[in-house]
């Protein structure tokens, strides 16, 4: 190998360092496009058990920004209940057939969608009627908020099982897990 | 001024041939235009004709933006107040809403022409592949731009794309939230950002790669597809819909060019192999068809397979834009109204695709006897005596329409009026280049 070709490597490889060095701090820019801050979970107060009494529910909206624009977005409604035999749940409100928000039917112990009547069951978000009860699993349950809570009773949301106005993996976890005593 | 001009017309010419000379070294030297002195057939013509369709667009959404706003509060209400009391702002949408509309359906279109007609072949391969990204870009274009207004029919769609995005297999999970970003917030300005300049900003570049360099401006048809659009926007304007409300629901069909995929949805089977698949494999073929149909022939007589495929592939989208359109509204709830039975869809839709292609492929590899002499090249007087009584049967069978809906009651007269004078204008700029050819030869 002559001493020009060498040299010329050398310069080749230095190179190729330099345009690494350079680009290589680019390589999180894909964390651009998403909003991080929007799918963060964090740990938020939600009501006091004592508050709450069989067929009683509470909506919220979660994580809180203090942004009413943001708050008030569907992809941030939850509805927290209390089942007719005493059970705390927290759900997504956004229906996983096309997105609208379904509202408790305390009376009936049901969650009923206004679009098209999707109808789920209040112990474990499972749709047992209308299109959402047609799509095949895990499409068919509402996303759970895990729950915490504490000796005070104080119920906190503490992140999300499921993916948002698509579903939830249900059958082999068992609601109560996403419910918490600390 | 050095030198002196006798006449205006004189410096005029003058200064045209000035700018000619230096446009010369600009990219522009590199298309030819040219103003057909004679009529031309409006099939080869379709793709330019998309492409000016395109260019209004691009006009009248820019005006648009002037005063639409992407944001869930007010994106509802700024459309409204286009609509309904800035001046002019009624034309403006509807212009832009009708010509999206055609955009599409030229598009459409201009693909079956030329895949009948074999113009994939001959080297066109880059052209034919450009252009089926373009179509597709095409779709994506109208569909992001008609989530814009955030009415019922806007948020079906946006579920409908985002759960098909959502559930596509590997990718679509961190697809997706680039899309939906925190919410329905971060959407509406997202898919503004592509509406308005990533995707037309892609057609244009793909566009340089994909218009010829001779550009034929015929005025009388680009005359006569605008004036359509005033027309059609006149007798079937635009609605506004209902504001979204997740709380409300209400039976709603989406865009022509999305009933189809709504179908398959409408069946209750899982999302993404029913809504995306189809769409996905219409896409692969036409991308790989140049590839796979290597025979020299190019009219579609002589290819029966690759016939037989296209025929099929209309009756495809027409069965299932059909069963997308159907409603039943003998049902009591919304659910049961756009239910459909997945057997009967599924049996309706995969027997009619198989029969038109069976059909078509017998029809055209059964031997035909004693081939006919060719004919010969001189065109007899009468040639286009059938295309001109089909036009004027449409003609006559369009304005008869016009009028019932104009004694009606019309929704909006004066852009049917202003398309109607772009027709007529089109036809006498046709007459006239007519005679003027005519008196030339003799
Ligand atoms: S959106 Fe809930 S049933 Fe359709």
């Amino acid at each position: 190998m002559s001493v020009q070709t060498k040299r010329r490597n050398v310069l080749r490889a230095l190179l190729s360092v330099a345009v690494l060095a350079v680009l290589a701090p680019f390589s999180g820019l894909a964390r651009y496009f998403y909003r991080e801050s929007a799918s963060q979970s964090q740990r938020q107060k939600i009501a006091n058990v004592n508050d709450l009494k069989p067929g009683s529910y509470v909506f919220f909206s979660y994580p809180r920004t203090g942004d009413p624009k943001i708050d008030g977005d569907p992809f941030r409604q939850y509805i927290l209940l209390m089942t007719r035999d005493g059970k705390i749940r927290a759900y997504s409100r956004v229906c996983v057939h096309l997105w609208c928000l379904p509202t408790y039917a305390s009376d009936r112990g049901l969650l009923v969608c206004p679009c098209h009547g999707s109808i789920y069951r209040e112990e474990d978000g499972v749709a047992i009627a209308g299109p959402a009860s047609l799509q095949p699993y895990p499409y068919n349950a509402l996303p759970m908020v895990k729950l915490e809570i504490d000796g005070n009773g104080d119920i906190y949301a503490v992140g999300i099982d499921g993916r948002i106005g698509l579903g939830r993996e249900w059958r082999n976890r068992s609601p109560d897990e996403n419910v918490v005593r600390v | 001024m050095s030198k002196e001009y006798r006449t205006f017309r004189e410096a005029i010419d003058a200064l045209i041939k000035w700018t000619v000379e230096r446009l010369e070294r600009t990219p522009f030297a590199a298309f030819k235009f040219t103003f057909p002195k004679q009529y031309i057939s409006p099939f080869g013509y379709l793709g330019t004709l998309t492409a000016i369709v395109f260019l209004i667009l691009g006009v009248s959404g820019a005006i648009l933006m002037f005063y639409y706003t992407p944001s869930i509060d007010t994106a509802f209400a700024s459309v409204r107040e286009i609509q309904e009391s800035v001046p002019f702002g009624f034309v403006m949408r509807q212009i832009h809403y009708h010509a999206s509309n055609f955009m599409v359906l030229l598009a459409v279109f201009h693909l079956y022409y030329q895949y009948f007609s074999g113009r994939y072949k001959i080297k066109n391969e880059v052209l034919w592949v450009t252009g089926i990204i373009l179509g597709i870009l095409t779709v994506l274009e109208a569909y992001t731009g008609y989530n814009l207004i955030l009415n019922q029919r806007a948020m079906l769609a946006i579920n409908i794309g985002m759960g098909l995005t959502f559930s596509a297999p590997v990718l679509g999970p961190s697809i997706a939230p680039i899309l939906m970003g925190g919410g329905y917030f971060d959407l509406i300005v997202r898919f503004y950002a592509l509406h308005v300049f990533i995707i037309p900003l892609l057609l244009l570049l793909l566009l340089t790669v994909h218009i010829p360099r001779a550009l034929i401006i015929d005025m009388p048809m680009i005359l006569g597809v605008i004036g359509a659009i005033f027309v059609t926007a006149g007798m079937f304007p635009a609605e506004l819909g209902l504001r979204f409300d997740p709380t409300k629901g209400s039976v709603e069909v989406p865009e022509w060019y999305l009933t189809s995929i709504y179908a398959f949805l409408r069946t209750g089977s899982e999302r993404f192999w029913a809504g995306a698949l189809l769409p996905l494999l219409f896409a692969i073929f036409f991308l790989i068809v140049p590839f796979v149909d290597k025979s020299k022939k190019l009219s579609w007589r002589d290819r029966p397979f690759f016939a037989a495929m296209g025929i099929a592939s209309i009756l495809m989208i027409i069965v299932t834009t059909v069963w997308g359109f159907y409603v039943d509204f003998s049902k009591l709830t919304v659910f049961e109204q756009l239910y459909v039975e997945p057997v009967i869809y599924y049996s309706s839709f995969g027997i009619i695709t198989l029969i038109s292609f069976f059909f078509t492929y017998r029809y055209l590899t059964k031997p035909r006897g004693r081939p006919t002499p060719a004919k010969p090249l001189v065109l007899s007087p009468r040639a286009g005596t059938a295309g001109v009584v089909i036009t004027l049967l449409l003609v006559v069978a369009f304005s008869w329409l016009a009028v019932l809906t104009y004694l009606e009651n019309m929704p909006n007269i004066s852009m049917f009026n202003m398309g109607m004078s772009m027709i007529m204008l089109g036809l006498m700029l046709h007459i006239y280049r007519h005679t003027a050819s005519a008196a030339a030869k003799t």
